[in-house]
């Protein structure tokens, strides 16, 4: 599961269970930590690579790399596997849709924590359509009526607030994160739909059965392109380390540009 | 979820014709002939794809093709990055034909997961020094994917130099990964040269 979890979305939802198990881990590793030696700042060559791969705890994301590695070979992919041969993309499609939906409130929150109105709007129309004419978040008829979604987290609220991403961290269950983006987890822990409504056992078995299907579909929709890295990148560490951070530095790319302001009727435009 | 689309289409990228980087001399290509250039390349891609010939037929094929329309050399050279003043002229040699070869061989292993495929070119723009093509990827029983060429003019004719998904460049991703390998061995180019040697024993074996 490890690199399917690498992104953020895949956090939120494994964030229910993962939590307790992840933390206390980190924690170790932090104590643990087998730091990379950085070569001599004499060598100005070899220190800017160094630097500009932020990653000084590679020895112990490294194994964490590989334990998840394990985890996915031996369980989540298979259990991928069997979920793609008893579903069909369409299928998968509308659990994506839903599990979207259900993260729009959180993304709502951030939208408005981070300043951008135009997204915060367009999360709200999306929550709103899809959960209603959409049958509870299953179709995505917001999209096709001009509300198209974009991401975002807690650790995209705080890069907007400037924060900067700090050191590359890989977490066991989780994967991909940095000293910035693990502050997602707590968060996201909460900022869920069902976080709102009154405890129930119910809710409880909901909110683990959305989790659940939400990790098997996400890991089913990357079996082909992970079997693809694994086998052709000579690093694959390195490899996902790479498109982690450029998909983060994209997402932010994409949340500006989504929020472009629409100039109301009132306003006086020039004759075409 | 958007997120999980970027990086699922950035990876699912990897496989269409991976590990392509950019020219450092290149000049920039009119959006409309870098367009009718994809078009005609993505064309001819989808034609041996889905052709009826053997995996081994299809991958000599792609070989031709790539060499064709794909600047392999400035490609390798971007992907050296600044180790390519590190490089001796041997190993810079050794690099760009273990780079042809594995270029080719990361192909071959793509083909069979890529039949049936249909491509749509959409729009082109200029980003930088590149004019980037934008395109839709369909095949069956996949989610479409948007990719994005890069073209740059390299001797006289339009090539490609770049594959990005949503913001994930595949030049810059396999910068970083063979940076790594290079690093992790004390900064040894030779170091690269094996890894690219035994994987390309790896895959050809697999």
């Amino acid at each position: 599961m490890v690199r399917l979890i690498r992104m953020k979305d895949k956090m939120r939802r494994g964030a229910k269970k993962g939590l307790y198990i992840g933390a206390p881990a980190l924690l170790l590793a932090t104590l643990l930590a087998g730091c990379a030696t950085p070569p001599p700042v004499s060598d100005t060559a070899d220190y800017q690579a160094y630097e500009q791969q932020n990653d000084p705890l590679e020895p112990t994301n490294r194994v964490f790399y590989n334990v998840n590695d394990k985890i996915d070979r031996y369980a989540f992919k298979p259990l991928a596997q069997g979920y793609v041969d008893i579903t069909t993309q369409p299928i998968r499609n509308h659990v994506g849709n839903f599990v979207t939906n259900i993260g729009e409130p959180a993304r709502l929150l951030n939208f408005m924590a981070s300043g951008k109105p135009r997204d915060a709007g367009t999360s709200l129309v999306r929550f709103l359509i899809n959960s209603t004419v959409g049958i509870g978040g299953i179709f995505d008829p917001a999209t096709a009526l001009g509300y198209p979604e974009t991401d975002t987290d807690f650790g995209l609220t705080l890069a907007e607030w400037g924060v900067p991403a700090g050191p590359y961290l890989y977490l066991p269950i989780f994967g991909p994160s940095g000293a910035r983006d693990v502050l997602n987890l707590p968060v996201e822990f909460f900022a869920t739909p069902m976080e709102a409504a009154p405890a129930s056992a119910a809710l409880s078995d909901f909110g683990y059965a959305e989790t659940g299907v939400h990790l098997v579909n996400t890991r089913a929709e990357y079996i082909q392109p992970i079997d693809q890295i694994q086998a052709t990148a000579l690093d694959p560490y390195a490899t996902f380390r790479s498109l982690y951070r450029q998909s983060l530095d994209s997402q932010l790319q994409q949340i500006d540009k989504a929020d472009t302001p629409t100039p109301p009727d009132w306003v006086m435009r020039p004759a075409q | 979820m958007q997120r999980r689309r970027y990086f699922l289409s950035a990876t699912a990228a990897l496989p269409m014709l991976g590990l392509f980087a950019g020219a450092a001399q290149a000049q920039a290509v009119a959006p409309d002939a870098a367009k009718s250039f994809i078009q005609q390349s993505g064309q001819q891609l989808v034609t041996i794809v889905n052709s009826s010939a053997s995996d081994s037929q299809k991958a000599d094929q792609l070989r031709q093709l790539v060499d064709q329309i794909v600047a392999v050399d400035q490609v390798g050279d971007y992907v050296l990055g600044r180790y390519l003043n590190v490089a001796t002229p041997a190993q810079h040699t050794r690099f760009l034909a273990a780079f042809h070869q594995l270029l080719s061989y990361n192909i071959t292993y793509q083909i069979k997961a890529y039949q049936g495929i249909t491509f749509t070119v959409n729009g082109a723009s200029t980003m930088g020094n590149d004019t980037v093509v934008d395109t839709t990827i369909t095949s069956p029983g996949k989610a479409p994917v948007d990719v994005g060429w890069a073209v740059d003019e390299v001797g006289g004719t339009p090539k490609i130099v770049d594959v990005i998904v949503a913001g994930t460049s595949l030049r810059i991703t396999t910068r970083n990964d063979y940076a790594s390998v290079i690093t992790d061995n004390g900064g040894q180019v030779s170091a690269l040269l094996s890894a690219m040697k035994s994987q390309i024993a790896k895959i050809s074996g697999g």
